[in-house]
């Protein structure tokens, strides 16, 4: 699995405690200030622990490499440590395989299980809000306290992590009953039992190999059982995403993991009934954060233009109600720009709809995921419109609000789902009716 | 006179009666092999509808998505499919061999050259299904990328996709079967001439906007920064 100059640089290492890993792919800008701070956080919290930084790249052309090799903090006295200091390894190495986030955390994983780490921290390399306490907030509750898997939570801006508040998050906390508030977040904690557990499947060929990685992480955590919690980071500030990036690609890989998660786990989650808070460590605090400039007019044109235009793909995804009621829905965004909504329950459907049309193969299913962006857009610019003057709290409650109504449509996924292949119309109107009762 | 008249008759009565008794008894054994082979076809269909078993062939054109492109909203099932192709090729049998029940020139030759035909036509047949399949496939996925990238006019883009690459296995299936190979050909070099040229005219088009676009942006942004030096004084 490894590659000859990882193994050389595993064996010159040895063996050592924790391993914080930094998958990076032309970060050059930013990737010095997270080693910084990955270095900080291991000499001032785990002094006593050998350590190593791994940075699994991606093929940068900005010097990135570079950057991570000559990281290193100024004067270690500004840190107050009064421990001598164990040196914090620091290695910088390409991937192979698929391109991607996921092909990045498995290398830097097969590193760890071969260095016999009992925890490994993962950072994004795009982080401008990254301190020394992340680490420890990562790492403590692996090292100490017995957990396999810490997700992060931070506060971020009201538009910011829009796939994570309205897909992401309700369906993860639906589907299997822990409230894991940023699922798809970036930056884990992983104990050595589950990092074998990672490297023992077979699917990293697949959409895991790039954004799905993340998802894909934290539901097997929950839905085997493994003892989960959040830790508080304060607030999450990073670079803006690339323009370039293919934001249906993005979706199709995240939400498509989703999917294929929930088809491998459907014995699992079909028991569970509401959530439960997950334990968060780390001392909650206000902070301030950058504005996220989001186009809701171009958004809005999105949905309409897809609703002309896929209407015949969705149709094979939908219900006949959901259709109609989107319809009405596309009607009065273009008739009244600012004060049309996508409301909840037709969103939830929506959601319920695509991914029973996954399991079904009714339509080819990379073609169904990208038929799903316009939807999506419409969803993030009707909650811009609602939430315009909303502050962070409050959107927080209306996200809240969401998921409850995830929740309770939970037995209309299940119908639908178990319906699958069956029979091609189920009877949308009774289930409805449970739901709302 | 009446004599005349009374032999032309029994002549052509005669001429009538011999015709009769030499095509009569194939025309009676042909209706009825069709009969028997209707027969048959339509019992082979409901045993095989009854018996077959083919939720892996329909799991497998699921999975791949090859039955998506028929855009139905019921799931595809292929037995009813496979079902008339035997029942149409058990007819067909039935009507190959009733023909061959004449015993004449005619009907021998045209027996002959459709057996001959045939395995040519199942293959035009296998060619052209690829092409509307993969057609309607290409389509799609360019009708959603096209809405994804907000491109003008999505749907002329898919269905030009579709047609061409349906006109492509048209051409290809013709050719195979000899059928007017010069026409297809030249009418599918004429399209493909032609797209190429549209492509190459768009291409010089748009990178000329760009490269007007950059000039102009360049030439603007000079005086600005040389303005912003004065700005504070």
């Amino acid at each position: 699995m490894l590659t000859a100059e990882a193994s050389r640089a595993v064996a010159e290492l040895g063996h050592v405690d924790v391993v914080i890993g930094i998958p990076s792919f032309n970060n050059a800008r930013t990737i010095g200030h997270v080693v910084r701070a990955a270095q900080g956080g291991l000499a001032k919290y785990f002094p006593q622990l050998r350590s190593v930084i791994i940075n699994s790249d991606g093929g940068s052309k900005d010097g990135t490499r570079d950057a991570v090799l000559k990281a290193s903090i100024e004067d270690p006295r500004l840190l107050l440590l009064n421990t001598p200091l164990l040196p914090v390894h620091r290695i910088s190495l390409p991937y192979h395989g698929i391109p991607g986030k996921g092909s990045a955390f498995r290398m830097i994983f097969a590193m760890a299980r071969q260095l016999g780490a009992q925890a490994c921290a993962v950072l994004d390399a795009d982080l401008r809000s990254v301190t020394p306490e992340w680490i420890d907030l990562l790492l403590r509750p692996i090292l100490y306290a017995g957990y396999d898997f810490v997700a992060p939570y931070y506060h971020r801006h009201k538009y910011d992590g829009t796939i994570t508040n309205h897909i992401v998050y309700p369906l993860t906390r639906t589907l299997y009953g822990l409230r894991v508030r940023q699922p798809i977040g970036g930056e884990f904690g992983v104990s050595a039992r589950l990092i074998a557990r990672y490297l023992d499947r077979r699917d990293w060929e697949t959409d895991v190999a790039r954004y799905g990685i993340d998802i894909w992480m934290t539901t097997i955590a929950i839905a085997e059982g493994y003892r989960i919690c959040q830790s508080f980071l304060g607030a999450k500030l990073h670079d803006p995403k690339d323009p370039a990036a293919d934001l249906s690609a993005m979706l199709q890989q995240v939400v498509g993991s989703v999917f294929a998660l929930m088809e491998e786990y459907e014995a699992v989650w079909k028991k569970v009934t509401g959530s439960r808070p997950v334990d968060l460590f780390g001392f909650r605090f206000d902070v301030g954060l950058d504005p996220v400039p989001v186009n809701a007019e171009r958004m809005r044109t999105a949905l309409i233009t897809g609703y002309r235009e896929l209407q015949e793909v969705w149709a094979l995804a939908l219900q006949r109600k959901t259709l109609e009621e989107l319809a009405r829905v596309c009607q009065q965004a273009e008739a009244q720009p600012t004060r049309w909504r996508l409301e909840d329950d037709l969103w939830v459907r929506i959601i319920f709809e695509f991914a029973c049309a996954w399991h079904r193969r009714r339509v080819q299913r990379g073609q169904l995921l990208r038929s799903f962006t316009p939807l999506y857009l419409g969803r993030v610019a009707s909650f811009v419109l609602e939430t315009e003057h909303m502050l962070s709290a409050e959107v927080e409650e209306r996200i809240e609000r969401l998921c409850l109504v995830f929740e309770q449509a939970k037995p209309y996924l299940v119908s639908l789902w178990d319906l699958a292949g069956r029979t091609p119309e189920p009877r949308l109107e009774k289930v409805s009716a449970e739901v709302k009762t | 006179m009446i004599g005349t008249l009374r032999a032309i008759l029994e002549q052509s009565w005669q001429q009538l009666s011999a015709t009769a008794t030499s095509y009569l008894p194939p025309l009676l054994a042909a209706v009825v092999i069709l009969f028997v082979a209707w027969l048959v076809a339509v019992l082979v269909r409901a045993l095989f509808l009854r018996l077959a078993t083919t939720t892996w062939l329909d799991r497998f054109l699921a999975e791949s998505g090859l039955s998506s492109i028929f855009g139905t909203t019921r799931p595809f099932r292929t037995a009813p499919v496979v079902g008339a192709v035997i029942y149409w090729l058990i007819l067909l049998a039935g009507l190959l061999m009733g023909l061959n029940a004449f015993n004449t020139s005619i009907t021998s030759r045209m027996v002959e050259t459709i057996v001959f035909l045939l395995p040519k036509l199942a293959l035009a047949s296998l060619i052209l299904l690829a092409g509307v399949w993969i057609g309607h496939y290409l389509a799609r996925s360019a009708l959603i990328w096209a809405v994804n990238e907000n491109l003008p006019y999505p749907r002329r883009l898919a269905a030009g996709i579709r047609v061409f690459v349906i006109f492509a296995a048209v051409v290809a299936a013709a050719d195979h079967l000899n059928f007017a190979r010069t026409v297809f050909v030249m009418a599918f070099l004429l399209v493909v001439g032609g797209v190429v040229l549209a492509g190459g005219i768009a291409l010089g088009l748009t990178l000329h906007k760009t490269l007007e676009r950059r000039w102009v942006e360049k030439s603007q942004t000079a005086p600005q920064e040389e303005r912003s030096l004065w700005d504070h004084l």
